[in-house]
């Protein structure tokens, strides 16, 4: 089912649930009775349209108006790539750690084979720091100051000089692999760890891995459907701008 | 068994959509890409690894993609033929199937062309049991060493181990350093002390 601005917001939550952590980056809250979309993101001064095209590509796999989520500006795009990283680090992350630390520490025979486990999230968690950190303080800045100096027709030296050191290009070479890690992680919990005698947290922890798996699957699929083919258009015509 | 890995390509939201329903319906399958044009195709030709691959060949307009099929190994093309005497295009294409044929028709012979071709293949490999060449070179690759390393080690080419790399990331599902140490420790290949230090900068 497609959600339009006057489904109610309760339905959107009943018909898939994992929708609340997209509702939680748009600081959505629940108790919203019998409010719509529309209602509910006016009340919270968010884009109707915007969150529409968000919440459809998130709960429906098929539904991705490319086009249509292109209208969007680069600006409000990147806004909510950011806070899907705010929302895996402040939330997702912490939560694995605690589960894995509750393994840890209530676990006696498989200590060993779970401080590794340990470990290597904590690597892992670099890694995605490292990772948002890179789109946060050079790909986000650099695709709006694109943006700017196509809306704005700026094509002065700056932007020239810009376009020498990054590209989109570059960005959907570096722009890879950090799934890797968590797929490993699954397999390693699913075909091979020894099983703690508590399984209750080592399922609660599996679930969390694949949730969180799926969340980052859906945001690179923003990144790499939307943002990117953007922002190359944008620069395809500032370069050509160049070149006349 | 390993799962038998589909992709499709057929521009047609609704034959690919009854396509998708019948692959769901053989053992085992797992439909790892779909395209519904040719640049996506070529695309996922060039990333994913498929043991059958479905294509309405009807639907190509470049002869690049044939010659990119032609070039293909180790994968089992049905073609989709639009009419009952479509003429097959000269790459090496399997089987093919009708649009007008009944599901049970369709199943049957891609379950035909799967024990065949394909199911032989995937048991004389023995999927998840790696070798004792593989152990060794994992226990390397585990404590930090590069391919250029193990390969000097081993009195083996560099090509060679990358290629049983690729066959133990295959055979275990872990793909990064970290996690085939992880697994050779759980699994006594090596000792814990014997990693020292786990260095990130050795990652590939």
């Amino acid at each position: 089912m497609i959600i339009t601005k006057e489904t109610k917001m309760a339905d959107v939550i009943h018909m898939n649930y994992f929708s609340l952590s997209v509702l939680n980056r748009f600081g959505i809250e629940l108790g919203f009775g019998d409010k719509s979309v529309q209602e509910v993101c006016i009340q919270k001064n968010v884009d109707t349209d915007f969150f529409l095209e968000i919440i459809n590509a998130f709960v429906n796999k098929d539904y991705f108006p490319k086009k249509h989520l292109q209208s969007f500006s680069v600006k409000l795009i990147a806004d909510y790539l950011e806070k899907t990283h705010a929302y895996y680090q402040e939330e997702k992350v912490p939560e694995i750690e605690s589960l894995i630390k509750e393994m840890v520490t209530g676990c006696y025979t498989q200590k060993k084979n779970i401080v590794l486990l340990e470990n290597f999230f904590d690597e892992y968690k670099i890694e995605l720091l490292n990772h948002t950190k890179r789109e946060e303080d050079v790909v986000f800045p650099y695709a709006i100051a694109i943006e700017d100096a196509y809306n704005n027709k700026k094509y002065d030296s700056h932007i020239n000089a810009l376009m020498e050191t990054y590209s989109m290009d570059i960005f959907k070479h570096e722009h890879d692999n950090i799934e890797e890690k968590l797929f490993d992680l699954k397999n390693i919990i699913i075909k091979y760890l020894p099983q703690p005698k508590d399984s209750r947290l080592c399922n609660k922890l599996l679930f969390e891995l694949f949730f969180l798996e799926q969340d980052i699957n859906d945001h690179s699929r923003i990144e790499d459907k939307v943002l990117v083919p953007k922002v190359r258009e944008m620069e395809k015509v500032i370069k050509e701008q160049f070149t006349k | 068994m390993q799962s038998i890995r589909f992709i499709l390509y057929e521009p047609s939201f609704l034959i690919r959509k009854g396509l998708i329903t019948v692959i769901d319906k053989i053992a085992n399958s797992k439909l790892i890409a779909q395209a519904d044009n040719e640049e996506e195709l070529t695309e996922l030709l060039n990333q994913e690894d498929a043991d059958i691959l479905i294509v309405n060949e009807t639907a190509f307009e470049s002869k690049e993609i044939v010659k990119q099929l032609k070039h293909l190994s180790g994968v089992q093309i049905i073609s989709l033929t639009m009419h009952k005497h479509s003429k097959i295009t000269d790459y090496a294409v399997t089987d093919t199937v009708n649009i007008e044929d009944t599901q049970k028709i369709i199943l049957k012979k891609i379950n035909t062309l799967i024990s065949n071709n394909i199911s032989k293949k995937n048991i004389e490999k023995k999927p998840d049991e790696i070798s004792n060449r593989e152990a060794d070179i994992l226990k390397y690759i585990a404590l930090g060493f590069s391919n250029k390393e193990i390969a000097d080690k081993l009195f083996l080419s560099a090509h060679t181990v990358v290629t049983h790399r690729k066959n133990i990331t295959r055979k275990l599902g872990i793909k990064t350093v970290p996690g085939l140490t992880i697994y050779a420790i759980i699994n006594k290949i090596i000792d814990i002390n014997d990693t020292g230090k786990l260095n990130p900068d050795s990652h590939k």
